[in-house]
């Protein structure tokens, strides 16, 4: 059953990243100069904090069981200990995560909508459109998400006083931050997804549909975004890891607790563990949306099922 | 984020459209106006980069206390900051930091990528499965939180940064350059080639090399938007180089506390960015059509 | 615990017509015709503060913007009024024995931690023996640096010995880093840093909850009845709750406050200032700048800055008046002295003597041998570049002080050809360079204290900065350790002058600006002031919510 194996095969693939991703974490911590535990530690120096750190990571064992430990805590989830905080990792992050996600998700969600209104507009409808579509995309993935945060605040929350400046409370606090986030993503989907429609309308079953006498907009949305979505797909990894990244820097524009603000801040206190976690943490959640999509794909795809 | 926001890497890889002239349209001039434009100004940027005061007319370090946050005026075109500086001469000096910072990652990005997808393409299966598992886990890492890994390991600076964004590029050349290779691997003009006795050193400079490096300076113009936009964004993030350096991401940092008051020095260094990365993409595509013409 | 206001501030815009015709009114027609209104119990405050402690120990913390917010569960023996004088507060009266080396306390009676123990004698002792343990790395520790043991005469007396009198322990017994933990949760070891419901005091407030990243609230202690004898009320605080949100950006705190998300800010840009001044609807204070200033402490034991001449010249190297002016738009004075111009130990001879002699550094730069130049204009002398690095602890970074110095570097770059590494460093590093006493330059405000003991910390022999340097300058440190020997005031100051005077004389300190604390809050929000001991925001006790 080749679609069967497929789908194997990517889930293979996708769990194999992963170990690599931890692997090469390790060794690198390991081969940083300096002891480990001074890397570990950040530099602090508090009551008790090397015993702690001797014990969680079973130093004065030899290596390939300190790995063996390493991928097995982190198999079962458990992120070590931020000695700069003084907390368990995974509280840490847990306590961080959910504005992360919502600020995310919500910016996927305009991108999307954004993107497609754009590709479903301006596709196959003349020069005119589609090269005001084609500079405005351009335009917006050129510009520094940073940048289009400061434009924003600038215009609607100094001058028109819209929108809250700061935090994390209430709807209003996510608007401008879910915008600046979608905009540059907006302007790469959109860019796709136009393509692939265009490449669709030029099919002949386009022709066919049209001689049933289907309008051209209600085309373009019920027939050619299907087509459209598949190369969409493939890039689906890729941009929840570009949001995941983005989110980081919106969170500083716009003084959003999260993923962001922690992990900035863990740089700058030198807290190792924490870094570790959230990089790892967005390169899981990365390799896992593209390991789905990929398997998606596969499966919506009829061309693919039946090889 | 710079992955997502260079839309160009995707039309690199995707299949072509017809050109216009195929088209048998109306002849249109081989460069448009806009690549011209663009051209004009990276040559502006270049002559930012290597000689800036022959442009500005302040020191960048330089601040007068008394004119802080004056807007834009017949003796500061572009205002100045809190500290009483000239923004247009910060501007034209912090191009040379975007520019070689971000042209540094990219050619990490390059080395790396085609040695590693030369030898992918050309070994073995297990080389090549090998290869394409970096490959994976590199582009696992989204580049903002990798450079932030480099750097809460190595300490920030600009060096590092360029380290950590060259290696999030990787994948994108290496990627292609190994389907490239496979491609003229299974060419039958090599194996003739090897038929009449040819060195593999020889083949791989005639045949191979040149076929692989045709895509490579199309993704590398491309590349160099990405990778300005990404330096730019961790130096906003404080994790590059450190005030008073007047690069574009410092500047806009700085910008932040001021921004109810001035919208001046955080406009014009982010058109400049904006700018540039419009630039570099145009001339890429330009010369991706110019490649793809070419092919035909 | 009143706002206090120095005289040295620089005029601020003037009050509006109306409120100038109100106040001629009032005196015309014979006293105050607006009564005070009655404080209402209840309610909830929101502060937007700039920075989120790393430690909520009072006893191990050092970063000034967490100690206002552990005073809301942590009390001290006695307070210290804007006068310098001492108010009971958990001790009722104490007296000092003729040597200087017994101070012996009558305790208040009835005082309890929340989690039930009594405060007692006992728990005296077990606070300053935690403190005083090195194993306990507390930072309030140098405030014990004689202290010899306590004794628990009975239940309510304790008293503490001295190895050899310490003028400056009165104060350091006023401030909140000698302040009282429950004796339960100072074990052997423990890290209370973390905060949480854990950790136990006898404050108007409890903590309740830390989110970390977002905020911390405490929540009213009801069983509370010991304030300061100066308290303007006794019993429990008037608030229910009152939460500290960690907003590190200017712009967001002012936009906070603005859109009515937060009640009170901490930290107002200069810019923002006019916003709340005099705006309707809100009320803008700023509070007193008795302790140290923020200062250029200069490592006088680490070339080049070994030689004096370098060190002046970098004193003098930039105008101070019109950078700090031009930063802070007027809103601070310029400084003069490392200890603040509204303390009684503030130098006085100093004013007006010392900065912005441009031409006279060079000259010593010259004289220094540092002629030659290299191609970005920095001093050479055979051939090495004229370096002094700046390492600016990340934890204590605020107030745009990081842009003060900013302007300082560029100035010195331009007027001497100085050259001013300035880089901001972790408080890892941080801790490493004082432990070997590699640090060059070190720009920051000492935490508040006895003006003898912040001389002390910053310029003696056994203080934070020289404590690891084999040979600091002998006069200075022989006259600190002479100083903290001798209680009274009238034979203090001249010793505490010639100290000051001399670490700016001789460039181990280059005064910058005397900071204030500015608290900008809505209109409705009454009893906010300022606690003279911590130059700080008073604690929630005294805060209500009107109308």
């Amino acid at each position: 059953m080749p679609l069967l194996r497929r789908i194997l095969v990517r889930l293979a693939t996708g769990a194999l990243v992963m170990w690599l991703s931890v692997t090469v974490a390790f060794l690198a911590l390991h081969a940083l100069p300096g002891h480990i535990e001074d890397v570990l530690a950040g530099d602090m120096n508090y009551p008790g904090l090397h015993e702690a750190i001797a014990q969680e990571w079973g130093l004065n064992r030899s290596l390939p069981v300190q790995y063996a430990d390493f991928v097995g805590k982190i198999a079962t989830g458990d992120l070590g200990t931020s000695y700069v905080m003084r907390a368990k990792v995974s509280e840490v992050i847990a306590s961080q995560i959910l504005p992360t996600v919502e600020l995310a998700l919500l910016a996927g969600i305009i991108a999307a909508a954004i993107a497609t209104a754009l590709a479903v507009a301006t596709s196959g409808r003349g020069e005119i459109p589609r090269s005001i579509a084609s500079t405005l995309e351009m335009v917006l993935t050129s510009s520094p998400v940073f940048w289009i945060g400061f434009l924003l605040l600038m215009l609607f929350s100094f001058q028109l006083k819209l929108f809250p400046v700061s935090g994390g409370d209430g709807w209003r606090a996510i608007v401008l931050p879910a915008i600046t986030l979608a905009l540059p993503t907006s302007g790469l989907l959109a860019q796709v997804l136009r393509e692939a429609m265009e490449r669709a309308l030029e099919q002949p079953f386009a022709v066919t549909i049209r001689s049933r006498g289907v309008g051209e907009t209600a085309i373009r949305f019920r027939h050619m975004l299907r087509h459209a979505l598949l190369p969409a797909m493939t890039l689906g990894g890729w941009l929840v890891g570009g949001l995941l990244g983005g989110a980081v820097i919106t969170e500083k524009v716009f003084g959003r607790p999260g993923l962001g603000s922690l992990t900035l801040s863990a740089v700058t206190s030198q807290d190792v563990p924490v870094v570790l976690a959230v990089v790892l943490l967005a390169a899981f959640t990365h390799v896992a949306i593209s390991t789905l999509l990929d398997i998606a794909y596969v499966l919506v795809d009829p061309r693919l099922r039946s090889q | 984020m710079s992955d997502v926001q260079h839309g160009l890497t995707v039309d690199a890889l995707a299949p072509t459209r017809p050109t216009a002239t195929q088209r048998g349209l109306r002849w249109r001039p081989p460069l448009s106006a806009a690549v011209i434009a663009a051209l004009a100004f990276v040559v502006l940027l270049c002559i930012a980069v290597a000689a800036p005061q022959s442009i500005s007319f302040y020191d960048p370090l330089r601040g007068n206390f008394l004119q802080s946050l004056q807007p834009p005026s017949a003796a500061h075109w572009f205002g100045t900051d809190r500290l009483g500086r000239d923004v247009l001469s910060r501007v034209v000096y912090g191009a040379r930091y975007s520019l070689l910072i971000g042209v540094s990652a990219m050619l990490i990005s390059v080395a790396g990528g085609v040695v590693l997808g030369v030898f992918a393409g050309l070994r073995n299966r297990f080389v090549d499965e090998a290869i394409s598992r970096v490959f994976d886990v590199l582009s696992a890492f989204p580049s903002v939180l990798l450079a932030l890994l480099v750097v809460v390991f190595l300490g920030a600076s600009m060096v590092n940064v360029a380290i950590a964004i060259g290696l999030s590029g990787i994948p994108k050349f290496g990627r292609v350059v190994r389907a490239r290779a496979r491609l003229v691997r299974e060419a039958d003009y090599v194996t003739h080639a090897f038929i009449y006795g040819r060195t593999r050193a020889s083949v791989f400079v005639r045949h191979l090399l040149p076929n692989v490096l045709t895509a490579v300076p199309v993704i590398a113009t491309l590349d160099i938007g990405t990778a300005i936009l990404a330096v730019s964004a961790l130096s906003f993030l404080g994790l590059g180089p450190q005030p008073p350096t007047p690069e574009w991401g410092v500047m806009l940092a700085e910008s932040r506390d001021v921004l109810r008051v001035a919208w001046w020095p955080s406009v014009f260094p982010g058109l400049a960015l904006t700018a540039t990365v419009i630039a570099f993409t145009l001339i890429g595509r330009a010369l991706q059509a110019h490649f793809e013409r070419r092919a035909r | 615990m009143h706002i206090d206001r120095p005289a040295s501030l620089p005029a601020l815009p003037a009050r509006s017509l109306s409120a100038v015709a109100l106040a001629l009114a009032g005196s015309l027609f014979g006293g105050a015709v607006q009564a005070q209104p009655a404080p209402l119990a209840g309610g909830s405050l929101t502060w937007g503060v700039t920075t989120e402690p790393v430690c909520f120990d009072p006893h191990r913390s050092s970063q000034q913007n967490s100690f206002f917010l552990i005073r809301n569960y942590v009390d001290s023996l006695i307070y210290k009024k804007a006068d310098g004088t001492f108010a009971p507060w958990l001790a009722t009266a104490w007296t000092i024995s003729q040597d200087g080396r017994e101070y012996t306390l009558t305790l208040r009676k009835g005082v309890t931690f929340s989690d039930g123990t009594p405060f007692d004698a006992a728990a005296v002792k077990a606070n300053l023996d935690w403190v005083k343990d090195p194993a306990n790395t507390a930072n309030a520790a140098s405030f014990l640096v004689y202290y010899d043991h306590t004794d628990v005469i009975d239940p309510g007396t304790a008293k503490i010995v001295l190895r050899q009198p310490d003028s400056t322990l009165l104060e350091s017994l006023s401030s909140v880093k000698l302040g009282f933990l429950s004796p339960k949760i100072l074990t052997k070891n423990v890290d209370l840093c973390s905060g949480g419901p854990g950790v136990i005091g006898t404050g108007p407030f409890v903590f309740e909850q830390y989110r970390r990243g977002q905020s911390v609230t405490f929540a009213r202690n009801p069983a509370y009845a010991w304030p300061a004898e100066n308290a303007k009320h006794r019993g429990p605080a008037y608030l229910d709750r009152v939460t500290y949100r960690f907003l590190p950006e200017y712009a967001v705190r002012t936009g906070a406050l603005s859109s009515g998300q937060v009640d009170v800010i901490e930290g107002v840009q200069p810019t923002d200032i006019g916003l709340f001044q005099d705006a309707e609807g809100f009320q803008f204070l700023t509070g007193p700048s008795s302790e140290t200033s923020f200062t250029l402490n200069v490592n006088y034991t680490q070339p080049p800055a070994d030689d004096v001449r370098v060190r002046q010249a970098l004193r003098d190297g930039f105008n101070g008046e019109a950078i700090v002016r031009s930063i802070y738009r007027g809103t601070v004075p310029r400084a003069w002295s490392i200890i603040g111009p509204s303390n009684a130990a503030y130098a006085k001879p100093l004013v007006g003597t010392w900065g912005n002699d441009i031409a006279g550094a060079n000259r010593k730069l010259d004289e220094a041998g540092w002629t030659g130049r290299d191609s970005e204009g920095f001093r050479t002398k055979d051939g090495k570049r004229l370096t002094i690095a700046l390492g600016y602890p990340q934890p204590y970074v605020r107030d745009n002080r990081d842009i003060l110095i900013q302007a300082i570097q560029a100035a010195l770059r331009e007027n001497i050809g100085l050259d001013l590494d300035v880089r901001i460093i972790s408080a890892g590093e941080w801790a490493k360079q004082t432990a070997t006493g590699t640090w060059t330059i070190y720009p920051n405000t000492d935490n508040p204290s006895d003006a003898a003991m912040e001389l002390w910390d910053m310029l003696g022999s056994g203080g934070f900065l020289y404590g690891n340097i084999k040979t600091p300058d002998a006069e200075t440190t022989g006259l600190i350790d002479k100083v903290r020997l001798v209680p009274d005031p009238t034979q203090r100051q001249p010793l505490l002058n010639a100290i000051q005077e001399r670490g700016v004389q001789q460039g181990f300190i280059v005064p910058l600006f005397a900071p204030h604390y500015q608290i900008a809050a809505k209109a409705n929000v009454q009893g906010l002031g300022f606690e003279p001991q911590l130059d700080a925001p008073a604690s929630a006790y005294e805060i209500w919510i009107g109308k």
